[in-house]
């Protein structure tokens, strides 16, 4: 007896909702204790400079009482009054409905948070998701085509490549492309990625080629082997072994049967791909300094500034969330055997 | 299992394996490295990472040399780095009334295009009482001979009070600069007009300079090391203009002979044993020096040090870990199953390396060995646990499992007895896939420089080098060797990896 489509839908939804909501709280949990930190030494600042202020105006330096006051006024303010655990549910509600505030030095050119993500989620999705769709495009054709001639010159050399890039940290690839294509060769610019800002699409585009080039080479082999592996256990099963019997040409075979039936896990992929490309990568953005997520991060980090940390965070599950639920509909829709265990179990 | 049942099991494992050309190739660089790692210590010495993050361990080391095997590379070779102790030196002691004279001399074979980058005298160890009683050193250089050289000698330093341990670095000091014009004007290179020679000293030649106008520029652009070891005549024996033999100094090739006048009272005892001069190369070593002078190659044997232990580490915690809660959760099905299987998801939700930032910022900004593991497997077994459940649901409904629980037996026994056993074979294979992401993953932190300092690690080194925009000033040497350790030691367990799960996992497909 199996679970009917939209209630599965509804069912993955749900549970993802709460999952997100339980990550939020245990992030500000962690958030709220650091801007507390933060929080208690402005108010120690504001206070100190109303302090001066007042005996400048006044001539004689204010009371105790008047301190305590002004103390208790900004601690009002910022809401430190307030027990730590009320502060960290409010801090949850609104992180959780995108009402982020505004950090108090400016990042990215802006105080608004929002802002902040969006410029980075921009920028980030030009780079990472183009990066990306080149990455499935010529790792689904290699894969395919290895898998047509297993232990091949061509499939050899792709699991040794897979093997060789994955084990590469991405960023120190970064590192060796600059190296290689800016200082050795001097084919760009060395100002393209000494600093951040750039103007004028050509320049873009320019600043763009050496990390797209470094995500590509770091993710393609690993995706090529990946299709490869699957493409392969579809081939050796029986209703190909029908198809070949039954005199299908050997090119339906592969491109209609197999890679059909391949589909679902290929997919699942795709989406895991796309979607996580959204968040960037931290170390790879510092090192080609472009200002996406990852750098966003960084440099809230470096600037204390735990609004937008907090955001980034939450962005972040949000993305891994939502290829979690995406694949797993995905997957149910195309396969529907596994709508029944998750019926069984619920 | 029965002890012969194991041995038995064993044997077969590695009669399959042996045949596995990449995963004996592993093994062999695996076994390579464990066995430098241990001997780290004993080839270098075991106070390096002591030594490693302070600066004055490596005041004798040149900044940013490439390494000294790049002179096969290139036209104009540079000077490598000499360093001579007391057992290379010539030692004479002389007393001259209440005072000790130690003449040291050595003989330095100038053979580059580029002469070293400065000479430092350092580790004198001496019981001065108070800084009068330091002793005092004297510093001369005799260069080979030269066509048309009067002056074959060239005193660099006259007196220089050395501290016990302090170290003295000739190229920089103004003293060898006025010393080393004074004899360019000795020897007719520098000329003087209108001054009697004997007002000039090498104390007042400074003066006499600065008022001419193109010397002094040329003077101030100076790289002293390059003009004493530089020709100052040409082949005839003329002396060459004075604006090649300082700003475009031709090194002269030759035996040198440095000599150190060492004279301190008699009551204070000098103590020769760390006692070191180092001609500092333009290059060195295996892999060059980052911009503290600490050798690459140096920092690249013990890294092999941290990186296994994390990645070994973190690994086999992670997976044990991930089974165990795997399997549980498959054992026990219906709420608990349930419960276990939405904690992995919230788990997975977590964004692995904001999240160890943010929790490295919680601990105060750097974290040490011991917590960086911790945190590496609290957010690394959630894989390995989905693996797991699915696999040991599986087993479950077969009918030996089904037997043993109809005979009674506890639900310990089921699971350790007969689920873990069959998922060993997983395990293996999944834990040498899983150590090059928590070595990454450590590099990755350390790059950001947020681990703990008393660690010498790759990703350190890497964070150095872009602290130094080791990139953009081409300095390779400090940006390919970490990374390729990293990748190398990555790839080996993955070789190693993909070889057991071929052996080991022919059928159980991974659901």
């Amino acid at each position: 007896m199996g679970m009917s489509f939209g209630k599965y839908v509804a069912y993955r939804l749900v549970n993802a909702v709460i999952i997100l909501f339980l990550a939020v709280l245990l992030m500000s949990a962690l958030f709220t204790k650091l801007a507390t930190i933060q929080l208690e030494a402005q108010v120690q600042d504001t206070v100190v400079q109303e302090a001066r202020a007042y005996a400048q105006q006044h001539g004689i330096a204010p009371t105790q009482e008047w301190l305590d006051e002004r103390t208790a006024y900004w601690r009002h303010y910022y809401h430190l009054d307030e027990p730590y655990w009320k502060r960290t549910w409010e801090y949850t509600i609104q992180t959780f409905t995108f009402q982020w505030g505004q950090s108090i030095q400016p990042v990215f050119g802006t105080h608004d948070v929002v802002e902040q993500i969006k410029t980075a989620l921009l920028r980030t999705i030009l780079l990472f998701t183009t990066a990306e769709i080149i990455v499935i495009l010529v790792g689904l054709g290699l894969g395919v085509k290895s898998a047509q001639k297993p232990g091949s010159l061509l499939d050899r050399t792709i699991s040794i490549l897979a093997m060789v890039t994955t084990s590469l940290p991405m960023w120190w690839l970064g590192m060796l492309m600059i190296l290689l294509f800016v200082v050795y060769l001097g084919w760009l610019p060395i100002t393209l990625y000494s600093q951040t800002a750039v103007t004028g699409w050509s320049n873009i585009l320019k600043k763009m080629s050496l990390p797209v080039l470094t995500i590509v080479i770091n993710l393609f082999g690993g995706w090529a082997w990946t299709t490869r592996n699957i493409m392969i256990g579809t081939m050796q099963e029986d209703f190909i072994m029908v198809a070949r019997a039954k005199g299908v040409p050997e090119r339906k075979v592969i491109y209609g049967h197999a890679l059909k039936a391949s589909a679902p896990p290929i997919i699942t992929m795709i989406i895991f791909g796309l979607i996580g490309s959204l968040g960037g990568a931290i170390i790879t953005e510092i090192v080609f300094n472009w200002p996406g997520m990852g750098r966003l991060y960084w440099n809230a980090l470096t600037l204390n500034e735990v609004r937008t940390m907090m955001a980034l965070n939450y962005m972040f599950a949000v993305i891994t969330v939502l290829s979690m639920v995406l694949a797993d509909i995905l997957y149910a829709y195309l396969d529907p055997r596994i709508r029944i265990g998750a019926a069984a179990r619920s | 299992m029965r002890w012969v049942d194991f041995k038995d099991s064993v044997k077969r494992f590695w009669s399959d394996y042996k045949h596995q050309k990449s995963g004996m190739l592993g093994l062999i660089f695996l076994i390579l490295l464990v066995g430098l790692a241990i001997a780290a210590p004993f080839i270098t010495s075991p106070d390096v990472p002591e030594k490693w993050q302070t600066g004055v361990a490596w005041i004798t080391n040149p900044k940013n040399a490439p390494p000294s095997w790049e002179n096969y590379f290139i036209k104009e070779t540079k000077a490598t780095q000499v360093e001579y102790t007391i057992q290379n030196m010539h030692v004479e002691k002389a007393v001259n009334g209440t005072y000790n004279v130690y003449t040291l001399s050595m003989t330095y074979d100038m053979r580059y295009d580029v002469p070293p980058a400065d000479i430092v005298i350092t580790g004198l160890v001496s019981n001065a009482s108070n800084p009068r009683q330091n002793p005092v050193v004297k510093v001369d250089l005799i260069r080979p001979p030269e066509p048309g050289v009067k002056e074959n000698a060239l005193t660099l330093l006259s007196q220089i009070q050395l501290p016990s341990n302090g170290s003295i670095q000739v190229g920089p000091l103004d003293q060898t600069r006025s010393h080393l014009l004074y004899w360019l004007y000795l020897n007719g290179i520098i000329k003087i007009p209108n001054v009697p020679p004997q007002m000039i000293t090498p104390e007042t030649i400074n003066m006499f300079i600065m008022g001419n106008t193109t010397l002094y520029q040329l003077v101030a652009a100076m790289d002293p090391m390059r003009v004493m070891f530089g020709r100052i005549t040409d082949d005839n024996g003329n002396p060459l203009p004075v604006e090649s033999v300082i700003s475009k100094p031709q090194s002269f090739k030759g035996t040198y002979k440095l000599v150190l006048t060492i004279t301190a009272p008699k009551e204070v005892a000098l103590d020769f044993t760390n006692f070191k001069v180092a001609f500092v190369g333009r290059t060195y070593g295996l892999l060059g020096t980052d911009q503290f002078g600490r050798p690459i190659a140096l920092g690249i044997l013990w890294g092999i040090r941290v990186a296994l232990a994390i990645g070994i580490a973190v690994a086999v915690s992670s997976v044990l870990i991930g089974i165990l809660i795997g399997v549980t959760s498959a054992y026990l099905g219906g709420w608990a199953d349930e419960a276990i299987q939405r904690f992995t998801e919230f788990m997975m939700t977590l964004p692995v390396l904001p999240m160890l930032i943010l929790l490295s910022l919680y601990f105060g900004g750097r974290i040490n060995l011991k917590e960086l593991v911790f945190f590496l497997v609290l957010f690394g077994w959630m894989g390995t646990s989905k693996v797991a459940r699915s696999m040991a649901l599986q087993i479950k409904e077969q009918t030996y499992v089904e037997a043993a629980r109809a005979l009674g037996a506890s639900t310990g026994r089921i699971v350790f007895k007969h689920i873990v056993p069959q998922l060993l074979p997983y395990a293996f294979a999944s834990i040498a896939l899983s150590v090059p992401g928590a070595i990454l993953n450590e590099a990755g932190l350390s790059f950001l420089g947020l681990t703990a300092q008393n660690l010498i690690t790759w990703g350190q080194m890497l964070n150095a080098a872009n602290q130094n925009a080791a990139t953009i000033n081409g300095y390779w040497w400090q940006v390919i060797p970490p990374g390729l350790a990293i990748s190398f030691v990555g790839l080996i367990f993955v070789l190693i990896g993909v070889s057991l799960d071929t052996v080991l996992n022919p059928k159980l497909k991974r659901a």
